[in-house]
């Protein structure tokens, strides 16, 4: 649900990004699941040179607030969710939501490094290699062993429901099934969770009709 | 007041976020470092394997950022209200984002090769990042609304390590900036910190 109805109900969320998932989605997750309506602006590569220029790190996504502009894509995910009521309930749980994000977003940096910015087709085979023998592995055995530390791993990844810490884990998890559609088979908490956030109500839907893209 | 333990190296590094808001704060809690042996038995029993971590009575909290924010919220330098609270979070992770270009040199043991990414980091990468951070920055020096908050103190902290490693005045020009670094250090409990923390090397 939507905290404090009224003034929340009335604020304009527009989410700049490009037409890709990518960065932006764990946030388009968290408006789907709640039901809560945004402008789901996708820029055009030709626009973007002069674009960037008003934006507060030159970078996407951003989310604008009635005119605030907030950027950084943890940061969007978790006010999205603080709005929309999933971003854990008391400090300590939000710390735990935000220390799990931050170990998703480390390895989706690492993935980008040899994805994005290796340019030597070598080194990004053994950088590719490395990641999913190494360094994927070692991640998700500590998510899966931190997944079962909360009852039993067979709900969401801290307390009682959705949180953006699953929301990312989707986002992460969409990315790595496309190279490696077997990497949960250590793992049957981990893959259950992405099945249950898959048919999360309102995901579901978003899940169905949303552009499809590579990435 | 729960009771707060935090471990890292013994280094400001990722750790020094937590003891300057700790300070900020006037908040007790137990400064841990450790090293060799010790960190190799307590590695497997943290989350990710990884430094630094706070115990809060008996929870486990990792990652340098998460940690961050938790005392923030506690010391009342998280923001008022869930929107600042997101423009301190933009600035944390704008510095996580100057951080990663410029660990690549702490972490270069070869002298050329340091040598050649300073230069790249202080003539390409730095001055436009700190060009976005100079308009964010407020002119009372404030990223965050008019009063101090996280965003501040974690920019004093990066600076702070980054200077460490790739010397230079870096701030020379940057008026937004250094009142941002003035309004830190004069934090009394930031300022009483600084004036017993330990030498060291990073």
């Amino acid at each position: 649900g939507v905290h404090c109805g009224a003034c929340r109900k009335m604020s304009v969320y527009e989410l700049h990004y490009f037409n890709n998932r990518g960065r932006a989605e764990p946030a388009r997750l968290l408006f789907a699941a709640a039901g809560l309506p945004y402008r789901d602006i996708r820029i055009q590569s030709e626009q973007w040179p002069e674009y960037k220029l008003k934006l507060p790190m030159h970078q996407v996504p951003v989310l604008e607030v009635d005119g605030t502009m907030i950027c950084q894509s943890v940061a969007i995910a978790r006010y999205v969710a603080k709005v929309t009521g999933h971003a854990g309930k008391t400090d300590l749980e939000q710390a735990k939501v935000d220390m799990l994000v931050d170990g998703i977003d480390d390895v989706m940096t690492k993935k980008g490094d040899y994805v994005w910015h290796e340019k030597d087709e070598t080194r990004k085979m053994e950088k590719k290699t490395a990641f999913y023998e190494t360094t994927l592995p070692q991640f998700l055995s500590h998510f899966e062993k931190l997944l079962r530390t909360n009852n039993g791993g067979d709900g969401f990844l801290v307390g009682e429901g959705l949180t953006h810490a699953d929301a990312w884990f989707l986002c992460l998890a969409d990315d790595i099934l496309l190279d490696f559609p077997d990497i949960f088979s250590p793992y049957p908490k981990l893959a259950a969770l992405v099945e249950r956030i898959r048919t999360y109500p309102g995901i579901k839907e978003w899940l169905a009709k949303r552009p499809q893209t590579p990435f | 007041m729960p009771s707060y333990k935090l471990t890292y190296f013994n280094g400001r590094g990722r750790g020094e976020l937590a003891r300057l808001l700790f300070a900020a704060g006037g908040i007790e809690y137990e400064d841990v470092r450790v090293a060799g042996e010790q960190w190799q038995e307590l590695k497997p029993k943290t989350p990710f394997g990884q430094l630094p971590i706070l115990d809060v009575d008996g929870t486990m909290i990792c990652q340098g950022m998460a940690i961050g924010r938790l005392i923030a919220k506690a010391v009342g330098l998280a923001g008022k209200t869930d929107l600042e609270a997101a423009r301190a979070d933009m600035i944390i992770d704008g510095l996580e984002d100057l951080g990663h270009k410029v660990l690549p040199i702490f972490i270069e043991k070869d002298e050329n090769k340091k040598a050649e990414l300073k230069k790249e980091f202080t003539e390409k990468t730095l001055p436009p990042a700190l060009d976005h951070f100079e308009k964010l920055a407020s002119a009372e020096g404030y990223f965050v609304g008019n009063s101090l908050t996280w965003a501040d103190v974690n920019f004093f902290a990066f600076l702070g390590f980054m200077t460490g490693f790739v010397p230079g005045d870096h701030l020379k020009g940057k008026v937004n900036l250094n009142k941002v670094m003035g309004n830190v250090t004069s934090n009394a409990g930031i300022a009483k910190w600084l004036k017993e923390r330990p030498e060291t090397e990073f």
